[in-house]
């Protein structure tokens, strides 16, 4: 990208960044936004399946965000995408094969302590709480 | 950047940098060659440094098996025998293949590519003199070991380990606290400090190799050591990030009682295995591409065939690299992994045997009609096709999770990866020492020693190694110190033990000639003594420290071919040259942060071994690092204009050759 | 040539343009910003390793732990701080865009303020993850009182008191006596003068009189630190080395600010718009990995059934 700036006039540059910037300022608010709206969806009383799908989705759409626009790729050769989507595959890959192979069975029975869960609230006798 | 011309870099006046300080780039000799950027002397010195460390790690195989030739022997104890395999390991992966393949990628890839130099010249010193920290380190364990033994260094822990004997691959939780002494943390912290070495070079052959090319030079015509020399460049990107994680968790566990690996604390000592061979599986691919692009140069020179199926080997090439990341549980069969896994990742690595057998194809469609000339080069290299071919035989015996489950932690698997490391890439890199030393010195080395060499080398191996594999099927197990003498292994110990002294002798043989080779007067040849096909061979040997007098203009694949033998003449660019040559300034800074980083680690060496301070010297080590990379960027690339010769146009080949009719290549 | 023509300008003060970008690059992609494309690509292998760490153990470990001591990581967590640094570090992204905008547009001005804007936002966020660490490494105690009525029944009942514990105990007792004065006991042991207190000087005294049975089985929220747990350890990696490549960004800008007041990147101002770029990409990048890590470490703990303790 920058040798491409190289050859533009001053105006034209100028012309550019102003465009860019006023990108840069909806991206900041819609960024806030979506933090926003991630934390406020885990409080609410949706089954764990949207919950984890919100997540991820709203990440990975922010996450896409900053890399296309506040990193410029989006303005530069597409081979610098390339190389950075491919480094993130291969590193999301390398995480959902890990994941998969190690599991909870695995492990020791003896370390696990499923007893000793503590209590978080208590009842009286009559149905009203106490803490 | 100055503007100052001289003819040699010794009338240079005195430069200042950026921060006002002189610039060292009128020395000559020693402080020369610690403060050059030159990619080629860089590569001069991985290339020194990399067959003195195949000699030590040599010498301690050789005690392995000098221990070995013989049932119940007691020559060396037990703790030492684990030291010298994990040494051996540990140095003929890091200090011996890696650098002596880094030293090829310095020298070649610019050459071959048609450019000046690397893409940070200062950054390619900087992963030398941090190689150098790393490799310190290692070996400065074996001098800590002597002060142990004479009752002046004596650790906290009580531990009597200061030479690494974990394991080339340091399983946990045999390398926490409790069980290993300080020679886990020298191991740890010098394959941290070797880690940021190699991928400092992986970038930089990355930038170079994509950016710097002459102009015409499109990916499609790159010399093919090139392309493996840029996949394995991205293998190294993507494959120490997770060593370098796994190492700081050991690390943090032992020195911190964090709860990684511990078993008392909640970890899984799985867990490091499969980061380990994360890393660990890539990095035997790291190994043997560039031997693989070595080869790839080798057979068509001596064939006078261009390579057969190029666009294919390079994405054989390609595809290794991927698929190399995929199949790096298949060093776990025995772990109770689970049928899916197991076999998933079984039929990934039979599917890795793919692409490298349709390079073998393309290796022997390479030498198929081709006129062959039986230089010493060509007989490493078809060694290695053979002998690489064998090693993947007993490769995909083990690729079977059944068949491997008895395989496993025997000497089979010893068999199969000497095979492959030493038929495979030894065979390869000494193809490359052989072919490149006339341009890297300017003299040819002793061609009838170097046939000697290559049979002693092959059959020494075979005698070594192939006993190996029936030692492996019949029971005996690795890492065993000794051996009862009742279970049938005696005589085949002792052939493997004679022939291991063979293949010492012959590396040994070569090494020295190289040696004589390097400060002969009387070997000289001249540019293009191979009758080669691409573009280093069209330059003067030694090659003149700017490179091209004026840079190429590629059109076509093995362009010095074309031009010598298909009339298809290189054209080079016309630019004015009478300024000279720019060339980038020499520094101290690489060196000083190398420096950096050996005080680092020796600092936390020590701290572990009680030695009170040395917390604060591993700081002050980190504070060195820190404050020669400040240097280093405020002082400025700087640059001088190097006077060139002033015809365009490089020496012509040899007369006698340039009459051979030649099939024309293609693109 | 025969003799050397040496044109005296010994220092770099006339220097033209970066070497590197002089030389045509063969894709037209600055050489430099090439180079941290590549190690960014790298560093996500880096983070992604340390975040596989922790997912993996938050699988095998659904506790949090090894399970001899649970975790209660939604008790830990103070997800107002964490998403309060988020948003920081987004807005600093943000600032730094305009920087690297700045720069382009040859305003050394603005971009030192922006500069200045990341920097400060910057620290903001490692404050808030100082006082974050610390706050966790302290941690809260818990106690669990256990009253058996008169009845034969057994209350159990988490008190979150403060580390005094006896207090904490006195405090339980006078509550449950205003509501229950008659599960006040008098055992066989009571002297003729505690026996002449009121009930509520009793219970000051001896709060344990309170039932027939108050027995403190304490539970213990412990603090998160490094050692004690899986969690921890994985944790306090994860976000301390992305700390430190926060701390590391931090250092970098300050010296490019510090830079723009020597003079020479006006004498190279496409070349400084290089170097701020890159350092931008650096920023946006470990921005881009806590993005990550807030989602899938402290958001997903509050999923109901990921954590099976709540």
């Amino acid at each position: 990208m920058s040798a491409e700036v190289h050859h533009l006039s001053h105006a034209e540059l100028l012309d550019q960044e102003n465009k860019r910037y006023h990108a840069f300022i909806n991206l900041a608010l819609f960024l806030s936004v979506f933090t926003g709206v991630e934390i406020v969806v885990i409080f609410l009383p949706f089954p764990p399946v949207v919950l984890f799908t919100t997540l991820i989705t709203v990440s990975l759409v922010k996450f896409v965000c900053v890399i296309l626009w506040f990193m410029h790729l989006i303005y530069d050769a597409p081979l610098l995408l390339i190389l950075f989507v491919g480094g993130m595959l291969l590193a999301a890959g390398t995480m959902v094969a890990l994941l998969n192979l190690l599991a909870r069975s695995d492990v020791d029975p003896a370390v696990l302590h499923d007893s000793g869960v503590v209590i978080h609230s208590a009842t009286r006798v009559d149905g009203t709480s106490i803490s | 950047m100055s503007s100052v011309l001289v003819n040699d870099k010794a009338e240079l006046p005195v430069l200042r940098s950026g921060l006002g300080l002189p610039r060292p780039d009128r020395f000559v000799g020693v402080r020369d060659w610690m403060t050059t950027v030159d990619h080629k002397k860089i590569g001069v010195m991985y290339g020194a440094a990399a067959c003195f460390f195949f000699l030590v790690g040599g010498v301690e195989a050789l005690t392995i098996r000098t221990q070995l030739a013989r049932p119940m022997q007691h020559i060396i104890t037990a703790q030492l025998y684990n030291q010298l395999f994990t040494m051996h390991g540990t140095t003929m992966i890091f200090l011996g293949v890696m650098p002596l393949s880094a030293a090829f990628f310095n020298f070649v890839v610019p050459l071959q590519i048609g450019a000046r130099d690397v893409a940070f010249p200062r950054l390619n010193a900087f992963s030398l003199w941090t190689f150098f920290a790393g490799a310190s380190l290692l070996n400065v364990s074996w001098f800590l070991q002597v002060l142990n033994i004479i009752g002046i260094l004596n650790p906290v822990d009580g531990r009597t380990d200061i030479v690494p004997g974990g394991g080339w691959f340091g399983y946990a939780s045999l390398t926490e606290r409790p069980y290993t002494g300080i020679g886990t943390d020298v191991w740890v912290l010098s394959l941290q400090i070797l880690g940021v070495a190699s991928l400092a070079a992986a970038f930089n052959f990355i930038a170079t190799i994509i950016n710097l090319r002459a102009p015409g030079m499109t990916m499609m015509r790159l010399p093919v050591f090139c392309w493996m020399t840029l996949v394995t460049s991205f293998l190294i990107i993507f494959a120490f990030p997770p060593i370098t994680i796994a190492l700081g968790e050991l690390l943090f566990d032992r020195t911190f009682q964090t709860n990684f690996f511990r078993v008392e604390g909640g970890g899984q000592p799985i867990f490091w295995q499969h980061l380990f061979w994360v890393f660990g599986h890539p990095e035997v691919y790291i190994l043997v591409l560039p031997a693989m692009g070595i080869v790839s140069e080798v057979l068509p020179t001596f064939s006078r065939k261009p390579l057969f199926g190029y666009p294919i080997i390079v994405f054989s090439g390609a595809v290794i690299g991927l698929l190399g990341f995929a199949v790096w549980s298949h060093h776990m069969f025995a772990t109770g992994l689970g049928k899916v896994a197991t076999a998933a990742f079984s039929l990934l690595t039979m599917a890795i045997a793919v692409p490298t057998g349709v390079k073998i194809f393309n290796w022997v469609g390479t030498l198929w009609g081709g006129r062959i000339r039986y230089t010493v080069p060509m007989i490493f290299s078809l060694g290695f096709v053979w002998m690489f071919m064998l090693g993947g035989f007993s490769g995909i015996m083990h690729s079977a999770a059944p068949a491997d489950a008895e395989q496993h932690d025997s000497y089979f698997i010893i068999a199969h990866f000497h095979y492959v490391l030493l038929g495979g890439i030894l065979l390869g890199l000494l193809s490359g020492i052989y072919y490149w030393v006339p341009k890297i010195f300017g003299k040819m080395m002793n061609q009838k020693l170097g046939y000697w060499v290559a049979g002693m080398v092959i059959v020494g191996f075979n005698v070594t190694f192939g006993p190996m594999h029936y030692l492996g099927l019949i029971g005996m197990t690795r890492r065993t110190y000794t051996y009862l003498g009742d279970k049938g292994w005696n005589d085949w110990n002792m052939v493997c033990t004679i022939g291991a002294y063979i293949l010492g002798l012959g590396v040994f043989l070569c090494f020295m000639d190289l040696l004589v080779t390097v400060f002969s007067k009387n070997r000289a040849c001249g540019p293009d003594p191979w009758n080669a096909r691409t573009l280093e061979w069209s330059l003067p040997s030694p090659v003149p420290a700017y490179n091209f007098t004026r840079l190429p203009i590629v059109s076509t694949r093995d362009a010095w071919w074309m031009d010598k033998h298909a009339g298809i003449p290189i054209e080079y660019d016309q630019a004015d040259v009478s300024h000279g040559v720019h060339m980038p300034s020499q520094s101290w800074m690489p060196m000083g942060a190398g420096f950096g980083f050996f005080m680092f680690g020796i600092g936390i060496v020590l701290m572990s071994a009680g030695i009170p301070y040395c917390g604060y010297l591993a700081i002050t080590g980190l504070a060195t690092v820190t404050f020669f990379i400040y240097l280093w960027a405020l002082e400025g690339p700087g640059g001088y204009h190097l006077a060139v010769p002033a015809e365009a146009t490089p020496p012509s080949p040899t007369p006698a050759r340039s009459h051979t009719p030649v099939s024309a290549g293609h693109h | 040539m025969s003799d050397a023509a040496v044109i005296a300008h010994a220092d770099d003060s006339h220097a033209p343009a970066e070497a590197h970008a002089e030389h045509p690059t063969a894709t037209g992609i600055d050489t430099k910003k090439l180079l941290m494309w590549l190690f960014l690509a790298s560093d996500c292998m880096f983070f992604g390793t340390l975040i596989s760490t922790h997912l993996v153990y938050r699988k095998v470990y659904p506790y949090g732990s090894n399970e001899k001591g649970i975790i209660d990581i939604i008790k830990t967590f103070d997800i107002q701080l964490t998403s309060f640094s988020t948003f920081i570090l987004l807005m600093s992204s943000f600032l730094m865009a305009l920087a690297v905008s700045a720069m382009h547009k040859g305003q050394i001005k603005s971009f030192r303020r922006a500069c200045i804007g990341v920097m400060i936002f910057g620290l903001i966020f490692l404050t808030g993850q100082v006082y974050e660490f610390t706050h966790f490494f302290d941690g809260h105690a818990l106690y669990t009182f256990s009253v058996k009525t008169p009845q034969g029944e057994t209350i159990s009942s988490t008190y979150e008191g403060p580390a005094d514990q006896v207090r904490a105990k006195a405090d339980l007792a006078r509550r449950l006596y205003a509501e229950h004065s008659d599960w006040m006991a008098l055992p066989a042991t009571a002297t003729a003068e505690e026996k002449a207190l009121t009930p509520a000087a009793q219970l000051k005294l001896h709060p344990d009189w309170m039932v027939t049975a108050m027995k403190q089985v304490k539970v213990e929220k412990p603090s998160l630190s490094m050692q004690n747990s899986v969690f921890g350890s994985t944790f306090f990696l994860m976000t301390g080395t992305h700390g430190c490549h926060v701390a590391i960004g931090v250092l970098w800008l300050a010296s490019m600010y510090l830079y723009s007041f020597t003079g020479r990147m006006q004498k190279n101002m496409h070349g400084a718009a290089i170097d701020i770029e890159i350092a931008g990409l650096y920023w946006h990048f470990v921005d881009i990995v806590w993005i990550v890590i807030f989602t899938a470490v402290y958001l997903v703990e509050y999923i109901p059934g990921y954590n099976p303790t709540q």
